[in-house]
């Protein structure tokens, strides 16, 4: 937090001197681009923390320009003026955190589509600015804004943007550096992975997209008071793609990254364009270049600065309040379900309780339904028929974060942590789970937050204890085990875990029964395991469920199931 | 008349794109530029006297050309990361809408129509060349169509498409057979540059036009089947000849906008999808 | 005197991304033989195949083809040096139609090459026309199998040929493979059903979590050794 304020400080008083040393010319050029550069930084929150990449900034920058050449037009001078100026800046923002709770709400899947429409936003935008004569002037555009009251020099319109650039500069580190910024890059990783750790990752993705559009309407209301002129291009596709294309080019990754690449290419492509015909190639070039071997652009060429050294003191952590659950144990009923895809019935009436707590293992051949029953669980498969009921209610529709909620955790057959990120923020980010209510999530306290369950896991397996290792560092045993362990740490009172001895060795196999059995004892949780190392399944089973095409086939305790002769039937393959 | 002269014409310069996007799953943002430089190729044997079908050959070499290499370095390392091909294609059209600006300056180029005159059609006259292209689009878009459905190159096709691995597994080098799908479409886009090049104005930002409007063609079209393409072309370009020849110009890209930001969010795999 | 192995692998240690699946995996087939790779699932045996044929990558282990290391080659390239390779999943091209299946490598072919076949099988000469995703799921392994033994290679992988197929048609590919076995052809067959792999196989690799628990010729490994391996 410290150093956010400071650097944002050492900042502005480079950016201060910086008119001295170029002449006022030079510093009216690159006022410009200083807003050019608070935009860009919005992209690199969606796009460099959050995974998404918005194509149309030109929408927000634009919209603030337009509302904020209104504003100077009608109430040049007056009082009226700190007010709906920065009006015209939240507009944008409300209205991208609103597109973006629409488009993302829909579908899983961001990517190029989300990309497509935020430019056909853009493009629909100016045209809108290009026709409608009476309100923006049409092609030509609002003319002779008057500058800001008291600020009309051209020295003083530089330091109006430097000023300006600091602070969203600042404000983006402080953003990122939050735990809302850790789970915007858990989100670019493994988005499936944060909702079943209960968060709204639709809303998550909307509050980045709000900020991004907050940041190209700062950049556009200032922009009108210090042109004086606002025209439709503002608003068009070759503005949005230039901020794209310097971002990218700048570093996506860095925090600075945008605002590099604005400045230095955008700055030199005003001046060089006419001069050098090939500048304009060079930089599409350098583009491609960074699209395909070089995704941290020109900053990505500089190391990363640690942000503690090994030998720092640690910081003091903070007890986590408790998890907000029912008490008592878990019940489960699973009554008559199916799940069916064109011809293919993944699930037909299937029903299972689970009554009391304990270790339910779930075993059955290939494409017995297993995975797909704790799809449907977890709301990823539709289920057309049957009732889940959880503690007596009936669940009706689900959600990956809304069961997280519930209290039902799961691990993934393939390890799912997020690579990238250190160990710590792993295991922060399911630390909140349950605990951290959106507001939290911008208090910086939280990345300091830690339980007693955390606690005891890090004696237990030292390598958690090594917080600043990149996930991706791991062994594929320590992946499981440290997804195992993010499971846990939501203390969840249903805990799903698909093949968690998938991939490993006997010891690990062993160690991972070990904390299986301990975390039961400890959190009094119910755990259903599916498995097919029937070693294990042996060692762990209260009770088994045998599944076979959709269905329940047979039920009781490892005895009992190993002596059935319809499960002896389906493994050794009597054929049909 | 006119709007069936647009659809046909939208179907044309969807269908290299089409091939390029619905195959082989690449976003291909460069590929306007491949219709502009097919346009330029055209006005270039022109302006050098020839008949305008050597335009045809030439375009061919040209944008085959050209497509080899980008396939080789920029489309075959980001198969599976098809956000980065987007980019890196974009970055790729800038470059090319650079360097056609460079070599051939930035204002209009007209070319001579190839066949002047007009036509009776429906008692109105009309130009005659337009009724050459839509017969031609027409004819051609169906002899692709067909040889898809029955070549075994097509068959090959449609398993690479639908089962990449076994498609690998019964021995099809897949690698190669991309490699010339991509090629392909992208001289489509060049001869559909060739046809279009003397009743559009040529100059190096004409691409962009088409781009969008082809990948909103395939949006509300729906990838990888004949029947979606010319059901998305003819209700985009439909919409836009309909409302610009109604209000103007204007309301009718904006209404096809509107259209593609619908689709986008509502229905992106297209009309005819089953979700 | 065994005749020299036209497939062998040794050592082979592998999995999906970073895991291990399986681990020390070695085997060979002479032309003529069979080896089954039997085990519950999830225990690696389609990932066997997959790593022997290369769509997965090798962390360890040789591979060897008529004498050759072909670790280096990719699956199209397998497959065009005489070794087939029929997957458990996505066994047909649902958008093709069944003739096209047939044909798609080799369009010159003629009706009749495939006419032992369709004796065997006459629903996929009936359906010949019809679009392979339409089919039954036995039908499709029927279409999976015929369309692996027409490339008519020296080597066959086969990964459970016979889950979901009927009776008697199961009766049919056991003959199909005897017959293949006296021309030459050498198999690596991945089996669930045990009373299939009995019938056919020459020599057994039994597999439990990714290792060989149990290996040897026919005679050398009991009914009860095997299913000891395959139950809960």
């Amino acid at each position: 937090m410290g150093s956010s304020l400071a650097s944002s400080a050492a900042l502005l008083a480079a950016l201060l001197v910086l008119p001295q040393v170029l002449g006022e010319f030079w510093a009216f050029q690159l006022a410009l681009y200083f807003l050019y550069a608070v935009a860009a930084l919005g992209i690199g929150i969606c796009w460099g923390r959050a995974g998404f990449l918005p194509l149309g900034q030109g929408l927000f920058f634009g919209l603030s320009a337009y509302l904020s050449g209104f504003a100077l037009l009608r109430f040049a001078d007056s009082w009226w003026l700190l007010l709906l100026l920065p009006l015209a800046a939240l507009a944008s923002g409300l209205l991208a955190y609103a597109i973006g709770l629409l488009v993302f709400r829909g579908r899983t899947e961001s990517g190029p589509y989300f990309a497509l429409i935020t430019l056909a936003l853009s493009l629909f935008a100016f045209q809108v600015a290009n026709t409608w004569n009476g309100m923006t002037g049409g092609y030509n555009g609002l003319k002779g804004i008057p500058g800001l009251p008291a600020l009309d020099s051209f020295a003083a319109t530089y330091y109006v943007a430097a000023v300006a650039l600091a602070a969203a500069v600042g404000a983006v580190w402080w953003l990122v550096e939050s735990p809302l910024g850790v789970l915007w890059r858990a989100l670019a990783q493994n988005e499936r992975r944060v909702g079943f750790f209960g968060h709204d990752t639709a809303q998550l993705k909307a509050i980045a997209f709000g900020a991004s559009g907050i940041l190209a309407g700062v950049a556009g209301a200032l922009y009108a008071p210090q042109q004086g002129l606002v025209t439709p291009e503002v608003c068009g596709f070759v503005l949005s793609a230039d901020l794209v294309i310097w971002t990218a080019v700048g570093g996506r990754g860095r925090i600075l990254g945008p605002v590099v690449g604005a400045v230095a290419i955008g700055v030199l492509t005003a001046e060089l364009r006419g001069r050098i015909g090939w500048w304009e190639i060079v930089v599409a070039t350098i583009f491609i270049g960074v699209v395909l071997a070089l995704p941290g652009g020109l900053m990505g060429l500089l190391p990363v600065r640690r942000q503690r050294s090994r030998g720092a003191r640690a910081p003091v952590l903070l007890p986590a309040p408790p998890r907000q659950l029912a008490g008592g144990p878990v019940t489960l009923a699973i009554e008559d379900v199916s799940s069916i895809a064109g011809e293919v019935r993944i699930l037909d009436g299937l029903s299972l309780a689970i009554q009391r707590p304990g270790i339910y293992c779930l075993i059955g051949p290939n494409g017995a339904g297993k995975t797909s029953t704790f799809n449907m669980l977890t709301g990823e498969l539709p289920a057309q028929r049957g009732t889940v009921t959880l503690d007596g209610a009936r669940v009706g529709v689900r959600t990956p974060h809304g069961m997280a909620r519930r209290g039902v955790g799961r691990k993934f057959q393939i390890a799912s942590v997020f690579p990238d990120l250190t160990l710590d923020d792993n295991l922060r980010i399911a630390l909140w789970s349950g605990r951290a209510s959106l507001r939290d999530l911008l208090r910086p306290a939280l990345r300091r937050w830690d339980s007693a369950l955390l606690a005891a896991l890090r004696q237990r397996f030292t390598f958690l204890a090594d917080g600043l290792r990149a996930a991706a560092a791991l062994s594929h045993g320590e992946r499981q085990v440290l997804e195992l362990a993010m499971a846990l740490i939501g203390e969840p009172r249903l805990l799903l875990l698909d093949e968690p001895s998938g991939g490993l060795s006997s010891e690990e196999t062993q160690r991972v029964i070990q904390v299986i059995r301990w975390a039961r004892q400890t959190l009094g949780l119910c755990v259903v395991i599916i498995e097919h190392d029937m070693a294990m399944v042996k060692e762990l089973a209260d009770h088994v469920f045998v599944l076979h095409q959709g269905r329940l086939l047979a039920e009781g305790d490892v005895q009992t199931v190993r002596a059935d002769r319809r499960v002896h039937d389906i493994y050794v393959g009597a054929s049909s | 008349m006119n709007v069936v002269y647009e659809v046909t014409t939208l179907v044309v310069i969807v269908l290299g794109l089409a091939i390029v996007f619905g195959f082989l799953g690449v976003m291909n943002l460069a590929h306007g530029e491949f219709i502009a430089i097919g346009a330029y190729t055209a006005y270039a044997c022109q302006a050098r006297g020839w008949p305008y079908l050597t335009a045809i050959p030439a375009a061919c070499l040209v944008c085959g050309a050209l497509a080899l290499l980008v396939e080789r370095v920029l489309i075959r390392p980001l198969y599976q990361r098809p956000f980065d091909t987007m980019l890196a294609t974009w970055g790729l059209s800038l470059l090319l809408r650079k360097t056609v600006e460079l070599v051939y300056g930035g204002g209009y180029k007209s070319l001579v129509v190839p066949l002047s005159g007009s036509v009776s059609v429906l008692g109105a006259p009309f130009p005659a060349y337009r009724v050459l292209l839509i017969v031609l689009s027409l004819a051609g878009t169906s002899v692709l169509v067909v040889w898809y459905r029955r070549s075994p190159t097509g068959a090959r096709i449609k398993a690479m498409v639908g089962n990449p691995e076994l498609a690998q597994a019964v021995g099809l080098r897949t690698g190669r057979l991309a490699r010339n799908t991509f090629v392909v479409g992208t001289c489509l886009a060049g001869l559909a540059g060739v046809m279009v090049a003397p009743l559009t104005p040529v100059q190096p930002y004409m691409g962009l036009d088409y781009i969008l409007k082809a990948f909103f063609v395939l949006v509300v079209g729906g990838l990888g089947s004949a029947v979606g393409l010319v059901s998305g072309a003819g209700l985009i370009g439909g919409v836009e000849s309909a409302m610009s020849a109604i209000v103007d110009r204007t309301w009718g890209y904006s209404t096809v906008l509107l259209i593609a930001i619908v689709f986008l969010w509502l229905r992106p795999r297209g009309i005819f999808a089953r979700v | 005197m065994t005749p020299a192995p036209v497939f062998e692998f040794a050592g082979i240690t592998g999995g999906y991304a970073s895991s291990v699946v399986v681990r020390g995996l070695g085997g060979a087939v002479a032309p003529g033989e069979v080896l089954g790779v039997l085990g519950r699932n999830g225990v690696g045996k389609s990932t066997l195949l997959k790593l022997l044929h290369g769509f997965l990558p090798l962390r360890d282990g040789e591979i060897r083809h008529r004498g050759l290391d072909i670790r280096a080659l990719a699956p199209a390239e397998r497959s065009r040096r005489g070794i087939t390779f029929a997957p458990q999943e996505r066994i047909v091209f649902d958008d093709l139609s069944v003739r096209d299946n047939l044909w798609l490598m080799h369009p010159g072919r003629r009706l009749g090459d495939l006419e032992p076949y369709f004796q065997r099988f006459p629903r996929l000469r009936e359906r010949l026309g019809q679009r392979a995703g339409t089919l039954s799921g036995g039908e499709r392994k029927l279409l999976s199998f015929v369309r692996a033994f027409a490339e008519d290679a020296s080597l066959m992988l086969l990964d459970e040929p016979s889950e979901g197929v009927q009776r008697e048609n199961v009766e049919h590919m056991i003959a199909l493979i005897k017959a293949r076995q006296t021309a030459g052809t050498a198999f690596v067959l991945v089996e669930q059903n045990l009373a299939f792999a009995e019938a056919v196989v020459t020599r057994y690799l039994v597999l439990d979590q990714g290792r060989a628990v149990l290996a040897g010729e026919r005679d050398a490994v009991t009914r009860e050794a095997i299913v000891a391996h395959l139950g809960v």
